[in-house]
């Protein structure tokens, strides 16, 4: 049944550049978390203000972001914005499509996590002289971030998975356009994803066990 | 439960490893279907008609192809980089696809005797105003279809050249929607195919500036490796369409009325 | 923008791409959540240790990109084990590849929200049920079940959200679905904006009303 010859050899000498391609996702990964969670707590903020327009961009944001395939997301980011003259490299693309996704899944979590924080919290916040965005900043969004912090490693998670749609807009120096240059070089394709596959299982593994770590740090009352 | 399960599983691989020891020319001639892998968004060798049917150079070579063999032609839409895999994968019969014959995919795949032959051209795009030659490539954006002859070289050059950057978009369209929007400067594509796409005008701002220094690219027919018959009969069914005319026919059809199509020799050596 | 020489053929091009995406996500979603239940269920009813294999593996469909499974799956159906079904005149592997896939990957999701659904119900009533003498499987269907579908539920209908855009990615491996034929015609007419905003809006159309349904759903279900 199997006929086909396994050459690893050719696709393990690749693993160094493959490596370096790993380097690149998770950096890609982070940095569009951090844009991300910044962006949701502004979004928050803005659903928050009681301003219709802000709530109105908020939630168009969002909505895109949640039933849109993150696919069409980040074709969008190179080729839609380069429709309008906005040229961003496939790096900033990718990064800027992850990112605005992540946003809006991320400003959703945030909006279930708010529910679970009684609005007292605020008033009795605003009554000791604090003024509205200071009772948010102390009160609302460390808790908020507390709560919304298992959605949020899910969503990290998610954005390693998400580089591998770089394709798209020629990204090629992330893990899955290492893996795919080669792959269009020597076309050992089970071999080459195979390794590619392992590389991403173990860093999504090191995410989900390293944000154990640090909840089991911050979060000790 | 167990053992029947495992024996229809058994029987299953059994059904379709008897399938594939078959010679692929008997298997096409039986089935009464040749599946071609066509890249559409390459014209004029393949692009879609208004109907989105299947059109083109290599489109009408398939469909010789099938009726040499007796059968029907059918055309399967692969990009670049997926059409060597659709082969080894048995979507397809062969490719008609423009493959260039390196001795890399070699390697993989067994190539007919080229049917065709590009020159390269350099097309530079809207921002890109002061290219006129290759040489001012050096240190710009450039980039072309993943996969391809050209986008191999071109990466090789910019490597060498040390500055600017290479990249590799999923399909040709993908290259000429970039070039126009100018987030690229310029690409690298045979002559045919910027030809046409400077001449549809959809493309705004892309002009020609130069041939690529590039050692001519043939083209030829793809199989699996191992399918010699099937080798044989397309060696033999270029031959015959460049005897019997059909090949200036289809050259004045889709490429150029007055121009003369590439001599498929080379001086000095067999084959 | 909206001058277009998009015709009539075009948009039952489109359709027939879009009608691939919903077919391969029903046949996703629905072997995955037979298979999510009965897998949740055993991983429940056995214990975190006993399941272990059972769980890494699931896991492991949750941790690769969608894009390499599909790719590896592929490749290793035609290539490894080299089987090849011919004599169809459309891509049967690559959409048996896909729909396998895809409902394995629905699987991995649904068995996890199937055993927060089960571990939602307090424990007390299930021995409360059994004691009054219902077997393991009426108590089951007639007590966990019906709970347990209440908390379930929403996330259920945001999994099957997530794998219909997810199967956007099957072009991959030579589907044609909605966005691949978005990008065909893409090539043809060169409106690459206007096509993908018709495309998006298609997804959105979809997935809005029915992610609406759901916290409409999730809100009701929360008070009572």
């Amino acid at each position: 049944m199997f006929n086909y010859n396994f050459r690893w050899n050719q696709a393990l000498n690749s693993l160094p550049r493959m490596l370096e391609g790993a380097l690149v996702t998770m950096e890609i990964a982070l940095l569009s978390m951090a844009i991300g969670v910044s962006v949701a707590i502004l979004l928050t903020l803005c659903r928050l203000s009681g301003n219709r327009i802000l709530s109105a961009i908020a939630t168009t944001w969002v909505e895109i972001a949640r039933n849109t395939p993150a696919l069409f997301q980040i074709y969008m980011a190179h080729f839609g914005l380069g429709g309008f003259g906005i040229h961003l490299s496939p790096y900033v693309s990718l990064l800027i499509g992850i990112a605005f996704n992540n946003a809006g899944y991320l400003a959703e979590n945030f909006r279930g996590a708010l529910k679970a924080i009684p609005e007292t919290q605020t008033r009795a916040g605003r009554s000791l002289g604090l003024s509205q965005l200071q009772a948010f900043r102390h009160i609302i969004l460390p808790q908020m971030l507390r709560i919304a912090f298992l959605p949020m490693t899910n969503q990290m998670v998610w954005a390693i998975l998400m580089t591998s749609l770089g394709a798209v807009v020629a990204m090629n120096t992330d893990l899955y356009g290492v893996t795919s240059d080669l792959n269009a070089r020597t076309f050992r394709t089970f071999e080459l994803f195979a390794i590619a596959a392992v590389i991403f299982y173990v860093i999504t593994k090191a995410i989900t066990l390293s944000a154990r770590l640090i909840a089991a740090r911050l979060f000790r009352y | 439960m167990k053992t029947p399960l495992f024996a229809f599983g058994l029987a299953v691989g059994v059904a379709f490893a008897g399938a594939a020891q078959a010679d692929k020319l008997d298997d096409v001639i039986s089935s009464g279907t040749l599946r071609c892998a066509v890249v559409l968004d390459f014209p004029p060798m393949g692009s879609r008609d208004a109907d989105n049917k299947p059109i083109g150079f290599d489109v009408d070579y398939c469909e010789d192809l099938a009726k040499a063999l007796g059968v029907k032609a059918e055309v399967v839409e692969t990009t670049f980089p997926e059409r060597i895999p659709a082969l080894m994968s048995g979507r397809v019969d062969v490719a008609v696809a423009s493959t260039s014959d390196t001795l890399e995919r070699a390697k993989t795949v067994g190539f007919s005797i080229p049917y065709y032959a590009f020159e390269n051209a350099v097309v530079a795009g809207s921002r890109a105003e002061g290219v006129a030659s290759f040489e001012d490539l050096k240190g710009k954006t450039v980039g072309a279809t993943a996969g391809t002859y050209e986008a191999i070289w071109l990466e090789e050059r910019v490597k060498e050249w040390g500055s600017g950057t290479f990249r590799p978009y999923q399909n040709q369209a993908d290259v000429f929607l970039a070039l126009s929007q100018g987030q690229l400067d310029a690409t690298v594509s045979t002559v045919e195919v910027a030809e046409a796409n400077v001449k549809s005008g959809k493309f705004a701002g892309i002009r020609i500036v130069d041939k690529a220094p590039m050692v001519p690219d043939y083209v030829a027919l793809i199989t699996l490796r191992e399918e010699y018959g099937m080798i044989n009969y397309l060696n033999l069914f270029v031959n015959q369409q460049v005897r019997t005319g059909r090949y200036v026919e289809l050259y004045k059809k889709w490429v150029s009325e007055t121009g003369e199509p590439a001599n498929l020799t080379i001086n000095g050596v067999y084959r | 923008m909206f001058d277009t020489a998009l015709t009539m053929n075009d948009l039952i091009f489109l359709a027939k791409g879009a009608g691939i995406t919903l077919i391969v996500t029903a046949i996703a979603v629905f072997f995955g959540t037979i298979l999510g239940v009965i897998f949740g269920v055993f991983r429940f009813q056995v214990g975190p240790i006993w399941a272990a294999p059972l769980t890494f593996v699931l896991d492991v469909f949750r941790s690769i990109p969608l894009l390499i499974q599909l790719v590896l799956a592929n490749a290793f159906v035609t290539t490894v084990l080299g089987w090849r079904v011919t004599g169809f005149s459309w891509n049967v592997t690559g959409f048996v590849v896909a729909c396998g896939v895809l409902s394995l990957y629905t699987a991995a999701y649904c068995s996890e929200i199937v055993r927060g659904g089960v571990e939602a119900v307090p424990p007390n009533l299930r021995r409360a049920a059994r004691s009054l003498g219902l077997s393991w499987g009426q108590e089951m269907t007639s007590v966990t079940a019906p709970m347990a579908v209440r908390v379930a539920l929403p996330s259920w209908i945001g999994l099957s959200l997530g794998v219909m855009k997810d199967s956007s990615l099957v072009f991959i491996i030579g589907v044609v679905e909605l966005l691949r034929s978005t990008q065909v015609l893409i090539t043809r007419l060169q409106e690459p904006l206007f096509l993908l905003m018709v495309c998006g809006a298609f997804y959105f159309l979809i997935s809005f009303p029915i992610a609406r349904f759901g916290g409409y759903l999730e809100r009701r279900w929360t008070y009572d």
